[in-house]
């Protein structure tokens, strides 16, 4: 009975800045809900546990064509997935993501910078990207490229200070999101340019 | 002693409660049974195979031990246990979840004290010590319990209402080109990032610059 | 990463030690605490556990709650890639095993065996707090 249901097709993994998310195109059934479930199995499981699978909770018949892996893909090794369709008691086969899926892979974009003047202090705005984040500031004195300081922020979504400026003198800053588990960065962000004495830029 | 049958209700929500270490073992007394009820305590280390008797925590009618000085090691984890009577009865044992002090504490916010010139504030942190028998017995910073300790601290312009934050390993920070004749508002946190851990913030340090001269 | 594994470790922490009532018997800490292994055989004492852990303990752990089995999986396959990095040590000749390393992998060994498997596997994945502590404070 199981035959006649077809396995989802063009099963993919959509990863960006560490949010996994398995995707596939819907099994059309005239006039019916079909459902699916999606299981995925870590190098561990491979190895050492009889290459099981582990079936994930919140995407067991679930009438949505995406799944979130990002809480059980939480580790740097090869993962493979698999999402088979269900109506009724008849189950398809299982559809397979073709090769792994490692989270190394996935795209960094750089960060949502807000770089602010109050005074003659020069201050970042970054915005949260997540746990797994942090961030390399690069800033320095608007010609004096050659001597950039750095600074690596955890704690975001408020106003950090940078540093101090000197009187009327215009600052640059540039910042890129790192990830230790997977040490990797994004690009950087474009770079702004404030002036001390009060000067604000918008976010961009 | 080897009590038959016990038939009291048993204490209930037996945990510990630790806050820079100072590890205080709390329950709530059985469903039921007003005054008159006492307790005795006892406490284990983690893979050693005996309990041990807390002798001051012994028939005690309060809901609290302190066993700070029993479970001082770090390195070692814990389980305590209470047992109540009352009029000739008494409860089971009940124990506590796996205590581990390194992981299971809260940790104080850090002690801050500011002065200013007329352009600058001046801004000292001092993380709490961890609990100690006595106070002869050596300060342990919990700085040294956790290398990898950082400050968040926070300073407020009351004037503009704008806050800035600033994350720092070392304990003195120095804001320059500040307004004259201004207040400032500094509160700070510990945080910890392994093992995960955060303090809350101090309450708001105020001090205002000195007017321009 | 280490931090992964102890978010992981810390969501299913009360539920795994509540499923080992041994108090009496630790398989890493007694009678001799990690905290006592020479730094020199830190490298090795630690590869060892990860391939224990590895080898012999998450695969004993399966229980009936999806989430704690989905988050055993995301330690066991952290485990893997931590293990990786150490072996790059091991590459490099950092990783020396002296005779006190030895000494203690053993030690771990005959207190794990001396439990029933299932019992030895949920006390030791229990005491994954005791490992990684070492493990953090010997960075």
């Amino acid at each position: 009975a199981d035959a006649f249901l077809a396995a989802p097709q063009n099963i993919s993994i959509l990863s960006t800045n560490m949010k996994h998310f398995l995707t596939w195109s819907p099994v059309v059934v005239q006039g019916a809900t079909v459902r699916y479930s999606v299981e995925f199995q870590g190098e561990y499981e491979r190895e050492y546990a009889n290459e099981s699978w582990i079936p994930i909770s919140e995407c067991s018949l679930t009438a949505a064509t995406m799944c979130n892996l990002t809480e059980d893909i939480s580790a740097s090794v090869p993962y493979r997935l698999r999402v088979r369709a269900q109506l009724g008691a008849t189950r398809s086969p299982w559809g397979t993501l073709t090769g792994f899926f490692n989270r190394v892979t996935t795209s960094l974009t750089p960060p949502l910078l807000k770089v602010v003047a109050d005074g003659h202090h020069l201050l970042v705005e970054l915005a949260d990207m997540g746990p797994a984040f942090q961030f390399r500031v690069l800033y320095w004195k608007k010609g004096q490229e050659s001597r950039v300081k750095q600074k690596v922020l955890r704690e975001v979504s408020s106003m950090v200070h940078l540093d101090t400026m000197e009187e009327g003198a215009e600052y640059c800053v540039r910042a890129q999101a790192h990830v230790e588990a997977i040490n990797r960065s994004s690009s950087f962000s474009p770079t702004q340019c404030v002036r001390a004495q009060g000067d604000t830029s918008l976010w961009l | 002693s080897g009590e038959l049958y016990c038939s009291l209700p048993n204490p209930r929500n037996v945990r510990f409660e630790s806050i820079n270490m100072k590890n205080v073992l709390h329950w709530s007394a059985p469903e039921g049974t007003g005054d008159g009820v006492l307790y005795k305590v006892k406490y284990s280390v983690y893979g050693v195979g005996k309990w041990i008797k807390k002798p001051e925590c012994r028939n005690i009618n309060r809901t609290w031990c302190d066993l700070s000085r029993e479970t001082s090691d770090y390195e070692e984890q814990y389980y305590a246990s209470v047992k109540a009577f009352l009029n000739g009865t008494c409860s089971d044992w009940m124990e506590t979840t796996r205590f581990n002090p390194l992981t299971d504490t809260k940790i104080d916010p850090p002690m801050v004290s500011v002065s200013s010139t007329d352009r600058s504030i001046s801004i000292t942190l001092t993380a709490p010590e961890k609990w100690k028998r006595s106070p002869e017995e050596e300060s342990i910073s919990l700085l040294q319990v956790y290398p990898g300790l950082l400050y968040n601290v926070s300073v407020l312009n009351k004037k503009t209402k704008k806050r800035w934050f600033f994350s720092i390993s070392n304990n003195t920070l120095v804001v320059p080109w500040l307004e004259p004749g201004t207040a400032y508002c500094v509160s700070a946190q510990i945080h910890v990032t392994t093992p995960l851990l955060d303090s809350g913030f101090s309450k708001e340090h105020c001090i205002a610059t000195l007017k321009d001269k | 990463s280490v931090a992964e594994i102890r978010a992981g470790f810390a969501a299913i922490k009360a539920n795994i030690q509540s499923r080992d009532p041994i108090r009496t018997l630790s398989v890493l800490s007694h009678p001799r605490s990690l905290h006592k292994v020479k730094s020199s055989d830190r490298c090795c004492v630690a590869h060892h556990l990860l391939t224990f852990y590895v080898d012999k303990v998450f695969k004993h752990c399966k229980t009936e709650d999806s989430f704690v089995n989905r988050k055993i999986s995301s330690i066991a396959n952290s485990f893997l890639s931590v293990r990786r990095k150490l072996g790059q040590c091991r590459e490099q000749n950092n990783c020396a095993c002296g005779e006190e390393s030895t000494e203690k992998f053993k030690q771990i060994l005959a207190n794990y065996e001396g439990l029933n498997v299932t019992s030895a596997a949920m006390k030791s994945l229990g005491e994954l707090d005791i490992l990684l502590d070492w493990m953090e404070k010997s960075r």
